[in-house]
């Protein structure tokens, strides 16, 4: 009997799209490096975990609740989210991670010929969709590690529909300020969407970082995403939201996955909200290990960029992503950069100290 | 000789002018016909020797529309014709043969898929002959005629039946003018993707500047090389300076989905504070980051590439004519965060593989192998790529069978004859049944020299013949 081929179905961008492999499970990578302990310094997940009145939530969940539907549109969680900033509830858009309201805002907006922009070396998943969509992803060089606000202005044109900022940037942590923010939209003057992914918003600390809550009623072309994995440790339960004027998250609702985020996401993330000192905590957290890996990057003479974020980028004197299998032999799982278009990187998320401690002293075995 | 068919049956195939279909004119054929595209059209017919003629000519007219010319698609045509001869003759199958023409930038593919009983691939081994007083071999005569009529091919068996495909490249002349401008180093550049007259300029300019081991063979071909680029089976980038002028460049191209190999970079005295060598890296690596290749691979290594990219894979041992031996190393990157695989293997390898999985840090479950006494497959049959410029063979498994050290003995001979320096034998260690050819490669002479991670369904494994050694 012929096998069917699904082949002749496929649209041609699918053909020549290439699936992201995501990392195996913690005990299949120990095994398989043989290694007796793990330190995930790969996804810049919160070492904390999640605020201690989140976590009560998860331990009282109610076992029977799994079988009831959660909140098809995370009714509760957005009425707290709007009482946080000030706005309408009908403002934000809860999904199933920030990658979920990435591909809302893309499917919303755009069609077969058009485009979006975005810098060659972020957040891989603005230039994903768009690919496996079948759209253009103009990426523009970073300048000076940050997006370059010219070089994006440039590429703007009749079908760019949606320019994709990451403030600050991951990977390099730089930031825009609030008076270039400013300038940006003002020079985009509502042609395009303009997405300010804000996913590391809460470990930024310098004063001029602009707040992109605080701009939405000034620009009704901008929609700001949050995300509750990083600062708010709830990675494993995959929630975060975008927020813009009602205007701009009307049409966006219709491409919207309702019931995509399970109940005890949207209970977790709800009380999260409210504990202030777990955002204080992180931010000594990891003030402290970027102090403490200042010093000893410095010591053992390796170029680092380190800016805002809870993460250091490391160049090495060798390709990374052998380090990352010399590294995971002893342990430590880091991020390699070669696709982030940082060749001879790796990105360590700054953590609790014994963590910081393991990492340089397996660092310094494999550089030696 | 197979035997004409019946007239009557004719199909007319050609590319329209826009490119954008091939059209068929024969009425009677449009329910045979069932898949018509711009670079690709599929027959369908029974394996009835009546039909012959339609099948030579479908080939015929779909490898001239797709590009061959007339003598070139003439031996597409005769292979065809053997292979379709065959299968009618041979009585092996009452089903429909599906008949499928390709276009390539450089080449047309025409593949086969059949059910049969039985095919005897083992014609297509390169050392394959016959003897005509032996009148059971004369079906296989097509077929080893048709072997030779092209430059490579293909054979497998999946769900709908066997499988066999045949590549025949356009015909390109060979490089001969090496007349290139003074090189100078260069203040400034960028790096870009070059025109098809650039590329011409800068193969050339690797011909004339570069030693001819790290020059890959196709570049003695530079009008191959631009249809190459500009089918997408190579990228190329070259460093310019605003005048025009080049300072270096490199190629790369998809060796398997998940394994990129590059040649150079090749710079043109060019200064090492310039940067160009790590420039022209980057661009590469830029392009292929996120493309779901897992591997970069450097076989031809330039004094140039800036080595604390890579990690060295090891080396194989090069002879050259005049006897000079030379240690000629693979460098290797990998591209993403390695997740482990299952490879399989044969205990024969095991210090070998064990040593260099640890020493390049890879993580591999190895399963092992071994013959038990089930029964195998009928013959042996090897691919043979030869590079005859640098004296250099690479054998492929297609097919085990327990004929595997006869039919590996008679290359060996068949290129001992030919006198060629550097035969190698390259193993998917993701195809458990390529992993039974080991026993035989060491009986006859082969190490195991290098791993290439991801190169094929798993690692490879390189063997040389009599590595190290001066007949």
């Amino acid at each position: 009997m012929n096998r069917w081929n699904p082949e002749r179905l496929l649209p041609e961008y699918i053909k020549h799209f290439q699936a992201y492999v995501p990392s195996k499970p913690d005990a299949e990578l120990m095994a398989l490096y043989g290694c007796s302990r793990l330190y995930r310094l790969n996804n810049n997940e919160n070492a904390l975990g999640p605020p201690p009145v989140a976590q009560e939530i998860i331990r009282n969940f109610q076992p029977p609740r799994a079988a009831l539907y959660p909140s098809g549109d995370s009714y509760y969680l957005r009425q707290k989210l709007a009482e946080k900033f000030g706005l309408h509830p009908d403002q934000f858009l809860v999904g199933n991670g920030v990658n979920e309201v990435i591909a809302f805002v893309t499917k919303a907006f755009c069609e077969k010929g058009d485009n979006i922009i975005t810098a060659d070396k972020t957040f891989a998943v603005y230039e994903w969709v768009a690919e496996f969509s079948g759209l253009e992803a103009r990426l523009v060089p970073l300048k000076d590690l940050s997006f370059d606000d010219q070089g994006m202005l440039n590429e703007i044109d009749d079908h760019t529909k949606v320019v994709f900022l990451c403030n600050p940037n991951n990977p390099t942590g730089s930031y825009w300020s609030r008076d270039k923010l400013r300038d940006f939209m003002e020079a985009v003057a509502g042609r395009s969407v303009v997405v300010l992914d804000e996913a590391y918003s809460e470990f930024v600390e310098a004063e001029d970082y602009p707040d992109g809550m605080g701009l939405i009623d000034e620009y009704p072309n901008l929609v700001v995403f949050r995300t509750f994995s990083k600062m708010y440790g709830l990675s494993g339960l995959r929630i975060g939201y975008l927020v813009g004027q009602l205007t701009l998250v009307e049409p966006i609702r219709r491409t919207c996955i309702v019931y995509s985020v399970n109940v005890m996401a949207q209970e977790a993330a709800l009380s999260a909200l409210t504990d202030e000192g777990h955002i204080l905590r992180t931010r000594r957290m990891v003030r402290e290990g970027k102090d403490f890996l200042r010093g000893e990057l410095t010591r053992l003479r390796l170029p680092f960029i380190m800016g805002e974020g809870n993460f250091v980028m490391v160049r090495l004197p060798m390709n990374d992503t052998i380090a990352y299998r010399r590294l995971m032999k002893q342990g430590i799982m880091v991020r390699t950069m070669t696709g982030f278009r940082f060749p001879n990187h790796i990105r360590v998320t700054v953590s609790k100290l014994d963590a910081m401690e393991a990492f340089v002293e397996a660092l310094e075995t494999i550089i030696s | 000789m197979s035997p004409r068919s019946v007239p009557n049956q004719s199909i007319d195939l050609r590319v329209l002018s826009n490119n954008q279909a091939v059209r068929l004119n024969n009425p009677n054929l449009e329910s045979a016909v069932k898949k018509v595209r711009k670079d690709e059209v599929t027959l369908g017919l029974k394996a009835d020797l009546t039909l012959l003629s339609l099948a030579t000519s479908f080939v015929e007219k779909a490898a001239l529309a797709f590009g061959l010319a007339e003598a070139d698609a003439l031996s597409l045509t005769l292979a065809s014709e053997e292979i379709f001869a065959y299968l009618c003759q041979a009585a092996v199958t009452e089903q429909e043969v599906q008949m499928r023409c390709r276009r390539g930038i450089y080449f047309v593919e025409l593949e086969l898929v059949f059910q049969a009983q039985v095919f005897d691939i083992k014609s297509f081994n390169l050392t394959s002959s016959v003897t005509f007083d032996d009148t059971s071999q004369v079906d296989e005569t097509g077929l080893l005629i048709a072997s030779r009529m092209v430059e490579g091919f293909q054979f497998f068996r999946d769900d709908e039946g066997f499988r066999l495909i045949l590549t025949k490249e356009k015909t390109y002349p060979t490089i001969t003018d090496l007349s290139v401008p003074e090189i100078r180093s260069l203040e400034e550049y960028t790096i870009r993707t070059p025109n098809a007259d650039e590329l011409k300029l800068f193969i050339r300019m690797v011909n004339a500047h570069s030693r001819s081991y790290v020059i890959h063979p196709s570049f003695a071909f530079p009008g191959k090389v631009v249809d190459m680029v500009a089918g997408g089976e190579y990228d190329a980038a070259v460093a310019f300076e605003r005048t025009g002028q080049i300072g270096g460049g490199i190629i790369w191209h998809f060796q398997s989905p998940r394994l990129v190999e590059f040649y150079g970079p090749y710079l043109f005295i060019q200064p090492p504070k310039a940067g160009m060598a790590h420039a022209l890296i980057d661009s590469c690596l830029r392009s292929v980051a996120r493309s779901g290749a897992l591997g970069l691979i450097s076989r031809f290594t330039t004094p140039d590439l800036p080595k604390e990219y890579f990690e060295c894979l090891g080396s194989l041992t090069v002879l050259r004519e005049g006897g000079q031996q030379v240690e000629t190393q693979s460098y290797y990157r990998h591209l993403e965060e390695d997740m482990g695989l299952a490879v399989w293997a044969h205990p024969l390898i095991e210090a070998f593989l064990v040593a260099e999985y640890e020493r390049l840090f890879f993580a591999r479950d190895i399963r092992w192998i071994r013959h038990e006494g089930e029964s195998v497959g009928d013959s042996t049959v090897l691919s043979a790529h030869i590079e005859r410029g640098v004296s250099w063979v690479s054998l492929c498994p297609v097919w085990w069978g327990p004929d595997a050290e006869q039919i590996l003995a008679a290359h060996l001979q068949a290129f001992e004859k030919e006198k060629i320096l550097n035969i190698f034998f390259e193993m998917d260690l993701g195809e458990s049944w390529q992993c039974y050819f080991t026993p035989v490669l060491i009986q006859l002479g082969f190490q195991p020299r290098l791993v290439i991670p991801y190169a094929g369904k798993g690692d490879h494994a390189i063997f040389q013949y009599k590595a190290g050694t001066v007949d």
